[in-house]
């Protein structure tokens, strides 16, 4: 029994910290940007009652979906929760470690896009197609991206399970500003902004469907289902964000309270700083994107040089 | 672990001998399920030309197929194993011709024809350099036989060339895209799923006679996998036809396998055994998957085409509606084929990415960037079939029927001949569910896909047997649980996800009550005559990817310039063309028939001059003995 509870313990601290903070996540980004752009803004804690909200209402369905368009919010979400144990936040190791969990990773969060995509498509509209082919045609790119730093990772960590290849595990520190370790934090940063359709990739605020791709491919969705799909693109966005910090900041004070007390303190930096990006910049023009994914690659390139030039 | 029959056979050279190792065995598996499955298929599939076309012939050469494909993976003798070769291509060639009455089939058949004999020539050659060197007709005596490094890359190189045309290595893959949507669907299933897998026997079975092959072998075969998958997965990307757009992903797997077998021989030309029963394991249990996801994909293309008469997917659209289990199955091969988890493709592949990734570990540094391409290939791919094949579901299966669908009761339709549209009633009745008997061996394939991916230690143990038969070393003194107990960890991260899947639908029943929810229209920006054309095509879904590559890809357009303040009615077609056909094959061969042309033109038309050419000829002989 204990060592059941001392299973479950974990997973379910995990899970916790990921459904009551991510949208929090959210709130703090849109403060920055009222911030930025001289409002008070909503409270940091809107996002919780937008969720509470959708959470009440009934669905409306288009009469042309099928079962796909129903069952696409309640897989990504399953994803965004199965990918949560194997990514260690700070003091919180991942509950979830093995060799080769990274591959688990990545194949997942492509099984939330093809499921994605598909419930896109099943509406038969344009905007919605428009969406999903733009999603398809970056994924690949940042993927890619996304591979590349974690060849440079698995090299630096001669492991290929996440919680080794991130944090306190990488036997280089930060003591000489170590280059190829700065290569793959801006590389990822990238990955992160285009993963989670932030500016300069994509703008979850408009609502002008030409320019989207995330948003204008949940266009069709309402209520449970729309709550579901927000609260996985927000906990998607803090999974990776999570991960961005553990590479960052290898916590290794010991102590449990200051570890965790970095942990977050870094976390709301970051997303000082995506509210940041996202007040200071554009919305990059469509077919400038790829340019940015590929500058992404190109330094997750340089990264494995530098690393396989060091060894 | 080998069985071994022999008889006397009374043709020279050869003897009947006949070997079972873990090799043919993961092959012979992968035969006996699709060819058993294709055939219950046909039976439906072929129903419809009773009476109107010999189908005597087409059952006998399909039996001669099947014997031929079970011989060759069995054969331990050259002889017996190039008739059996022979047999294969012959009876495919009969059995992909079925509907010869079209020009298109039978261009099609010709080029399988001639590109298979092509290959046969070197299979002749590097037959006969091995029974030289070796002294022997037998495999087994080969295998025994030392040969040097030099020579066993030569007689590598020759196998590329003899079995990668078989097997659809670009840029030698060009009979593919035209045998595969010519022939009758269940016959594209075994072409895909099995045929093309000879030629990776092909190649297992000379890496397991060549015991010590220089590394640069490998390297060959990583960076033909390589190649092969990126090029295959983007014109399957660029194709407007079902099963074009199939053959192109065959292209793809077979990539991915070649991968893991260059993986395999990196391992063990540097003596990391672990590394190579990796590389073969995953590249054999691909093998199998493959066979399994591909020819369901392929009967569940055959069902489209038989229901709606065309295979092009941009004239269908919604039939997730009509053919409400066929499109489950399918979104099965789909899910198969991305690799994505709980399926069976991505058991496979996270082998041969476990194997590139202990690659990055354990080999020089030229191993390591040959691994990390590797890696990154194989990501590209697996995004790329990602988009391809949502591209695939989403403009056959989800949306609005588009136009081409609304005469589909009638054969040979044309666009814009239907005039009126139907309710979906109507289309219900003029479409309904493929026949029970069609639908048994599909679900059969799709269930063993969803096995594998759910329980793979029940296949693991095969393949890595046979990995470990290649690498010829004993699996006992490989760590390989290094690699089945992450696998574990998946399998039990899959179950607790569909745990979760099941406890976020009762959350949503909960939610949101048993009362059905109100139907509206797709939200449209408010304009009210929505049509199905307004649909992304498969066209416009991969543009921005084609657009990327167009260089590569050789795509074209025609049309569709508006211009004017009242503009016509205008086409636009586009199109992607295959570059090693239209750059390489095309003006070679066009090149060929010059030469001959003009040797033809030189051609002496008087015997006198004919005999005096013997005369110096023998003079020539003559004098070289002399000499």
């Amino acid at each position: 029994m204990s060592s059941v509870l001392s299973m479950a313990f974990p997973i379910l601290s995990h899970w916790l910290i990921v459904c009551f903070l991510s949208p929090l996540f959210l709130g703090v980004i849109a403060k920055v940007k009222a911030f930025f752009s001289g409002k008070v803004g909503p409270s940091v804690f809107q996002p919780y009652f937008d969720l509470a909200k959708l959470f009440r209402k009934k669905c409306v369905y288009s009469s042309t979906v099928t079962w796909i368009f129903r069952a696409a919010p309640v897989v990504i979400l399953a994803v965004m929760l199965v990918l949560a144990l194997l990514v260690p936040f700070g003091r919180f190791k991942a509950p979830v470690q093995f060799s080769g969990d990274i591959l688990l990773a990545v194949y997942l969060l492509a099984l939330g896009r093809f499921f994605m995509i598909l419930a896109a498509l099943d509406t038969g509209s344009s905007f919605e197609g428009m969406g999903a082919s733009r999603e398809a045609y970056f994924s690949c790119l940042s993927e890619l991206a996304m591979f590349m730093n974690f060849i440079t990772l698995a090299l630096l960590a001669k492991s290929i399970s996440l919680s080794q290849m991130v944090g306190a595990h990488i036997p280089m520190t930060w003591g000489g500003l170590e280059p190829a370790l700065l290569l793959v934090v801006a590389s990822f940063f990238i990955v992160l902004l285009a993963e989670n359709c932030r500016i300069p990739v994509d703008d979850p605020e408009t609502h002008l469907e030409l320019t989207m791709i995330h948003e204008v491919m949940i266009l069709d969705h309402s209520g449970v289902d729309l709550a579901y799909m927000l609260y996985a693109a927000a906990m998607k966005l803090f999974i990776f964000s999570g991960l961005l910090v553990s590479i960052i900041i290898p916590v290794r004070t010991g102590d449990h309270w200051t570890d965790m007390a970095i942990f977050f303190g870094a976390m709301l930096g970051l997303a000082v700083l995506i509210g940041i990006v996202e007040s200071t910049m554009a919305r990059l023009r469509l077919n400038r994107v790829r340019l940015l994914l590929l500058i992404s690659f190109a330094l997750a390139f340089f990264g494995l040089i530098v690393t396989l030039w060091r060894a | 672990m080998e069985f071994l029959l022999g008889g006397s056979w009374p043709v020279p050279f050869g003897e009947f001998s006949l070997k079972l190792d873990p090799l043919s065995f993961v092959f012979l598996i992968a035969i006996t399920i699709l060819v058993l499955c294709s055939g219950v298929y046909g039976l439906g599939y072929m129903r419809p030309y009773q009476g109107k076309k010999p189908l005597g012939f087409h059952v006998f050469f399909y039996l001669i197929f099947a014997l031929a494909l079970v011989l060759i993976v069995t054969a331990n003798n050259v002889i017996l194993f190039l008739g059996a070769w022979e047999a294969m291509t012959l009876s495919t060639f009969f059995l992909i011709i079925f509907n010869d009455e079209k020009s298109a089939v039978r261009k099609a058949g010709f080029i399988y024809l001639i590109a298979s004999h092509c290959a046969t020539f070197f299979l002749f050659l590097m037959f006969f350099l091995m029974a030289h060197a070796s002294g022997s007709m037998d495999f087994n005596i080969m295998a025994r036989t030392n040969f040097s490094p030099l020579f066993a890359g030569a007689v590598f190189l020759l196998a590329l060339a003899g079995f990668g045309v078989k097997a659809g290595f670009i840029p030698v893959h060009i009979w593919l895209p035209y045998a595969h949507p010519v022939a009758p669907s269940h016959i594209s299933a075994l072409l895909s799923g099995i045929s093309i897998k000879m030629g990776i026997y092909g190649i297992c079975r000379v890496l397991w006679i060549m015991k010590v092959l220089p590394a640069w072998c490998g390297y060959v075969l990583l960076m033909i996998g390589a190649i092969s998958g990126l090029m295959g997965v983007l014109y399957a990307l660029g194709q407007h036809e079902l099963k074009k757009l199939l053959a192109y992903h065959s292209v793809e797997n077979i990539g991915i396998i070649a991968l893991g077998l260059g993986v395999g021989v990196l391992g063990r030309s540097y003596q990391i055994p672990f590394l190579a029963v990796l590389g073969f394991g995953g590249g054999l249990l691909h093998v199998l998957n493959h066979s399994l996801f591909k020819g369901l994909l392929f009967l569940g293309a055959g069902s489209v085409i038989q229901k709606t008469h065309s295979g092009e997917m941009d004239h269908l659209g919604g039939l997730a509606k009509t053919l409400p289990v066929t499109s489950v199955l399918f979104m099965v091969g789909a899910l198969s084929i991305c690799g994505l988890p709980l399926f069976n493709g991505f058991i496979s592949e996270f082998i041969i990415y476990f194997g590139l990734f202990q690659g990055l570990f354990g080999l020089p540094v030229h191993g390591v960037i040959a691994s990390s391409i590797g890696i990154l290939s194989l990501a590209l791919m697996g995004a790329l079939a990602l988009a391809c094949f949502s591209k695939v579901y989403g403009t056959v299966f989800l949306g609005k029927p588009r136009e081409g669908l609304r005469g589909a009761s009638h054969a040979h339709l044309k666009i814009g001949e239907a005039t009126s549209a139907r309710t979906p009633e109507e289309q219900g009745r003029c479409l309904e569910e493929t026949s029970k008997w069609m639908l048994l061996p599909m679900m059969l394939l799709a269930g063993l896909c969803i096995w594998i991916g759910l329980v793979p230690r029940s296949v693991t143990g095969l393949v890595f047997l046979g990995g470990a038969y290649l690498t010829h070393v004993d699996l006992s003194t490989i760590p390989i649980e290094q690699v089945l107990t992450p696998l574990t960890m998946v399998i039990r991260m899959a179950f607790l996800f569909l745990s979760l899947i099941l406890g976020l639908i009762a959350v949503r029943r909960l939610l949101l009550g048993a009362a059905p929810m109100p139907i509206r229209e797709t939200w449209s920006c408010g304009f009210a005559q929505v049509s199905s054309r307004f649909q992304y095509t498969s066209a416009s879904f991969a543009r921005l990817i084609v657009n990327l590559m167009k260089r590569t890809l050789l795509f074209r357009r025609h049309g569709g310039e508006v211009s004017g303040a009242f503009p016509e009615k205008t086409h636009l077609a586009s199109s992607v063309h295959d570059a090693s056909e239209e750059l390489v094959f095309a003006p070679g061969l066009a090149f060929l028939n010059d030469l001959s042309k003009k040797l033809g033109h030189s051609r002496i038309r008087h015997i006198q001059l004919y005999l005096m050419y013997i005369l110096l000829f023998l003079v020539f002989l003559l004098v070289w003995k002399l000499k």
